[in-house]
């Protein structure tokens, strides 16, 4: 039995052992469920200081050294600095000093809340210009034609005309996005009984549905992702354990 | 005091299906479909259609910037696109750097799923691409949101003091890999592609702007993902197992004029889980139905 061989037993056999868990709580479950967590907690560790902080803070604050003995890279010793502004977060844990750890903490708050102002825009800017669609056609004609992939010319000209279908799909676009705002603006209450009340209720009213739909659909992707997780799963056991490396097909 | 016995009907036994015999026939749906060679009909969304031709399009020489994010986890979906990418990749030439914001463990299985593909396509009579060389992988980086904003501002600067392992090498500094020659900002990429099941692909849309973008993700985040790709945000989208297959179909067969991928093409991830997923989804319909029928028979009382 080669090595490939017994890293792929060992997978299987975990996968297994965590599957058992389908029929009722176990100990066999809990074993490997354990040995799991133990082992990325023990990975990442080792790859925090590794991967990170010997490359990002340790070698740059030590500088670095050539094989003739000669420095390469200057030591930056400001970074030491960084150890106890790290350290302080720890006073989290101490009922006397914990505000200490407000320190470390609000540095970072502040950090991340200057950038998202800017993440805010750079995420929904676009998407908020995208939402500006044409809605009347500019070419009665129902659909657009069919186009020869090739002909760069006709296919801009296409994707530049609003035929009916176009305009339709567009419309549909605007009234989802209008009524599924709506729904959420409860700053401002028409009033009771008014034509604008009940057109309010009526647009507030569609977007809900159509949210309900939007969940609908991200349900059903997400009972998919699950399936496939549990397909992949099966795949691994059943043909590139069983099949491939014990059978050796 | 005897326990009152519940009447025996069709409706109680379809919403009495035992729960263990209803996994027993899941696991049978994922299973047998994966032995067979079924190979289903397929039409490529247009969100795969680019994000396939844009990668075609790129010339030998090119670089590429890769965000990896995904472990064995979601080997399902996230590892089938990840193996799709890089064989288009290795096949047009194009260096590519990788990193990771996502997950400690992303940048190793990133490295041994590379090293398998480029076997696989040496093998094949492609070119064996080499570490360090041809790509280079430069680690992973905790504070997501920190990083993906340096490396839009300053990519040197964002890797500097990073190291991989050239072959049969000590370690080097990732700045020294001809992949990064040239490299002086991010738009010097290509494009940067991320292959993510988490939110770093949010945090990429968010401080990421001056190189194209195209994301490889799960099914569940394509509905969501989707609305920035048909914003023009990104110019390319892969979603879930269906998004392995799109791309599998057309680098198998191509699609309308777009050519199938020279070199050898096996039916990848996409393609061998379909129907096994198409089988999954069967059964839960029937499900389902089977547990609304049930409750309606039962509340109208019609004995079997």
């Amino acid at each position: 039995m080669n090595y490939l061989t017994i890293k792929l037993a060992c997978g299987a056999i975990a996968t297994i052992g965590l599957y058992t868990m389908l029929y009722r709580e176990n100990k066999v479950y809990r074993v490997f469920e354990h040995m799991f967590l133990g082992l990325a907690s023990g990975y990442s560790v080792v790859a925090i200081w590794t991967d990170v902080l010997k490359s990002s803070w340790w070698d740059k604050m030590v500088g670095s050294a050539t094989s003739t003995g000669e420095p390469a890279t200057m030591g930056f010793w400001p970074y030491a600095l960084l150890l106890p502004i790290g350290l302080m977060g720890y006073f989290v844990f101490s009922k006397k000093h914990n505000w200490v750890s407000r320190i470390p903490i609000g540095i970072l708050i502040g950090l991340y809340s200057g950038q998202q102002f800017q993440a805010w825009l750079d995420q929904y800017g676009g998407q908020i210009v995208g939402t500006f669609k044409p809605v009347v056609p500019n070419n009665w004609t129902f659909f657009a034609p069919y186009v020869d992939p090739q002909n760069l010319q006709q296919v801009s000209d296409v994707k530049h005309t609003v035929y009916i279908s176009t305009a339709l799909s567009n419309l549909i676009f605007v009234f989802t996005v209008l009524s599924v705002v709506s729904y959420f603006i409860f700053s401002f209450e028409p009033k009771p009984g008014s034509r604008i009340s009940r057109f309010w209720t009526g647009m507030a009213s569609s977007g809900r549905w159509l949210l309900m739909i939007g969940f609908g659909a991200l349900f059903g992707t997400t009972v998919m992702m699950r399936f496939a997780l549990l397909i992949d799963r099966m795949y691994y056991v059943w043909v590139e354990f069983l099949y491939k490396a014990i059978l050796h097909h | 005091m005897s326990k009152p016995t519940k009447e025996f009907n069709l409706g109680n036994l379809l919403q009495a299906f035992p729960r263990r015999g209803l996994f027993l026939l899941l696991f049978l749906a994922a299973t047998l479909p994966l032995f067979t060679t079924v190979t289903l009909p397929n039409k490529p969304w247009d969100d795969s259609i680019d994000f396939y031709k844009n990668l075609v399009a790129l010339q030998p020489g090119d670089k590429v910037l890769i965000g990896s994010d995904w472990t064995l986890g979601t080997r399902a979906e996230s590892g089938g696109e990840f193996e799709a990418l890089i064989r288009i990749l290795i096949r047009r030439q194009v260096k590519f750097a990788l990193y990771s914001t996502g997950d400690v463990q992303a940048p190793l299985v990133a490295r041994d799923a590379i090293a398998t593909i480029a076997k696989d396509e040496a093998a094949n009579g492609q070119k064996l691409y080499k570490p360090f060389e041809d790509y280079v992988i430069c680690g992973f980086f905790p504070n997501s949101e920190g990083e993906t904003l340096a490396i839009n501002n300053n990519v040197r600067g964002a890797f500097s003091g990073r190291k991989d392992y050239p072959e049969n090498g000590p370690p080097q500094d990732v700045l020294q890999s001809p992949v990064f020659q040239g490299i002086r900002k991010i738009s010097d990429f290509k494009y940067l592609v991320l292959v993510t099941p988490s939110n770093t692909e949010r945090i990429t849309f968010q401080r990421v702007k001056d190189t194209k973008l195209m994301f490889m993700v799960t099914g569940v985040m394509f509905v969501e993902d989707h609305n920035y790709y048909a914003s023009g945000q990104l110019k390319g989208l892969i979603g879930g197992v269906k998004g392995v297959f799109d791309l599998e179909t057309i680098m198998s067969k191509g699609y309308e004029s777009i050519p199938p991928l020279p070199g050898k093409n096996e039916p990848g991830r996409g393609t061998k889980y379909y129907p096994a997923l198409h089988a999954c989804l069967g059964l839960l319909l029937l499900a389902v139905i089977a547990g609304n029928v049930g409750m309606w028979l039962s509340r109208k009382g019609v004995k079997s």
